[in-house]
């Protein structure tokens, strides 16, 4: 289909109904609120359901209880919110259960502001729940990218039945785009949801339970040992990324999303003045792509992480690193925005010579 | 021009560029900036912009609490319907919920045809793409604001990738709905980029972003 103008949090929402969302359970937050209220009205023309929950609370652990009944279901929500679901996240997985999260991430902590930020990067990444677990973490830089990793991930949901999470800073969820909302993206061969607790009455010879409570620690570690082989498999198979401008690249910017967008019109102009940079964009952030970093050239000497927090992501980075490169961080926060003279005035600042 | 002119529409569809490019166009005294929907890209943005070209910014904004998303209206927001001096533009928040705020204007408003209630339709906007989908959201404007709608603005756009056949088959489209309920296109607005000598319905005019910076 050709394309169309969408604002990114309703572009997110149809995406997910291309997706095959059977279920939306959520409670408004600005500045994710289009989403719901998107879904409102266009998930009942599809014969889908959509629960306006009366908690964040509630609505997470409406998503536990469809994904466990088997249906592919989302919620949103922004920064607090996501916070207040973190309990109902750790439960989700520890039951090994499929379910989406979009988060349209704004300034914090606390209640924060309603600008954008990307201050939940370890919330994202690491995770407020309780547990050794991980969710699989998206953060797109474009309106079709992110309709695109929409789509995808209740395929990528159910094949690890584990969460899937968007994060999106709430720029991306504001702002308006070209997009072509049924290109094409890959799926995955899913099996049958044997496992799902849909109701049988004994037809079935067993019964399906959905559950995370397992009391022997023996029991408990074999199941831990489990959800880690699956996020070795994500460490191995889905790390996303884009490198832009590095073949000859001395200094590279690390940035996603919105930060990502700035930092190129940043390397388009200082490529102009004839310096040497690029970027590296992560499109997953946990699996953090570490790949990337491999693939940098001799020329390289200096990483600037750029963030709109204070310095988590740059804790990856330097993970990753292990001494190979110099390295160096901007960021901005609660909701500031930078320019992308302000990328390109500590790129130069970390040149070869500079003063 | 009339004297005031209200913008509503889906959201989206270019109110507050639109807003922002006619108060600068045509010099007028005040932008009142009414949209309660959206938290961020709203025409108050510009206020700098603006008030270097002599336009007053009146908006739906606590003073000193932009980051806010509490649906305030400044009672300023009346001054145009009182003062007949004033030549005003008025950018609304998109759909019905955003066109509501001008129903508490009602008895302030004297005489109806110093008033022009444009429409802004981008028809490459999904909730707009269809003449009946766009006469539904005209009826819906109405019942909310409880103003009557005087006229439509063409504002089809797919921003970067905007072309001459785009403007025409939103015209085509629009004029089906414009003819329906027996409404004037008042302007066309073209991407700056778009080129063209040929003459669409309504004041042509050309449509500089101010709001969406260079890397959105």
């Amino acid at each position: 289909m050709a394309k169309v103008l969408m604002k990114g949090n309703e572009a997110m929402a149809l995406a997910a109904i291309k997706g095959g969302c059977d279920a939306f359970f959520g409670y408004p937050i600005t500045p994710q609120n289009e989403i719901p209220e998107y879904l409102s009205y266009h998930m009942q023309e599809h014969g889908r359901v959509f629960v306006q929950a009366e908690s964040e609370v509630a609505a997470i652990n409406m998503v536990y209880g469809a994904a466990g009944a088997g249906a592919r279901v989302l919620t949103s929500s922004s920064s607090p919110g996501i916070a207040l679901k973190q309990e109902g996240i750790s439960y989700i997985v520890g039951s090994e259960l499929p379910a989406v999260i979009i988060n349209v991430m704004r300034g914090g902590p606390g209640l924060g502001g309603i600008q954008p930020s990307q201050g939940d990067y370890n919330q994202v990444t690491r995770g407020g729940g309780n547990g050794d677990y991980h969710l699989l973490a998206f953060a797109p830089e474009t309106l079709q990218e992110t309709v695109d990793i929409v789509k995808q991930s209740f395929d990528l949901a159910d094949y690890y039945r584990n969460p899937v999470m968007i994060a999106v800073d709430g720029l991306i969820g504001q702002m308006m785009e070209p997009v072509d909302i049924d290109k094409e993206v890959e799926q995955k061969t899913l099996e049958e949801k044997t496992w799902a607790s849909d109701g049988t009455s004994g037809k079935r010879g067993r019964v399906n339970k959905i559950v995370s409570l397992h009391l022997d620690p023996y029991d408990l570690e074999k199941h831990n040992l489990k959800l880690k082989a699956k996020y070795d498999e994500m460490v191995e198979k889905e790390q996303r990324y884009e490198m832009i401008d590095t073949d000859d690249a001395e200094i590279v910017i690390v940035a996603y999303g919105s930060m990502a967008r700035i930092a190129r019109s940043a390397v388009k102009e200082l490529r102009n003045e004839g310096v040497k940079v690029g970027i590296i964009r992560p499109i997953t952030i946990w699996p953090f792509p570490e790949k990337a970093f491999d693939e940098l050239p001799e020329s390289v000497h200096t990483l600037l992480t750029v963030e709109m927090s204070l310095g988590q992501m740059l804790q990856d980075v330097k993970i990753v690193n292990q001494g190979r490169y110099q390295l160096e961080f901007y960021g901005r926060a609660g909701g500031v925005v930078p320019e992308a003279s302000e990328i390109m005035d500590q790129v130069r600042k970390h040149l070869k010579g500079a003063k | 021009m009339k004297r005031i002119t209200i913008l509503t529409g889906h959201y989206g569809s270019g109110k507050s560029e639109i807003a922002i490019n006619l108060a600068i166009q045509d010099e007028l005294n005040a932008l009142i900036d009414l949209d309660i929907i959206n938290p961020y890209f709203r025409s108050r943005s510009a206020r700098k912009l603006l008030e270097a070209n002599g336009i007053e910014l009146i908006e739906s904004t606590i003073e000193n609490s932009a980051g806010s998303d509490l649906p305030f209206i400044s009672a300023k927001g009346s001054r145009p319907f009182v003062n007949s001096d004033l030549r005003a533009v008025y950018d609304l928040g998109g759909t019905k919920h955003g066109a509501k705020v001008m129903m508490q204007f009602r008895d302030f408003i004297k005489n109806r045809d110093e008033i022009d209630f444009l429409v802004v339709v981008n028809i490459y906007r999904p909730e707009t793409d269809q003449a009946k989908k766009i006469i539904q959201m005209v009826e819906e404007l109405e019942a909310t604001s409880q103003i009557r709608v005087t006229g439509f603005i063409n504002n089809s756009n797919l921003m970067e990738y905007t072309d001459e056949s785009m403007i025409e088959e939103g015209e085509r489209i629009l004029k089906e709905a414009a003819g329906t309920l027996n409404l004037p296109i008042v302007y066309t607005f073209i991407e700056e980029h778009v080129k063209t000598t040929k003459r669409y319905a309504g004041d042509n005019r050309v449509l500089i972003r101010y709001l969406a910076k260079q890397w959105l």
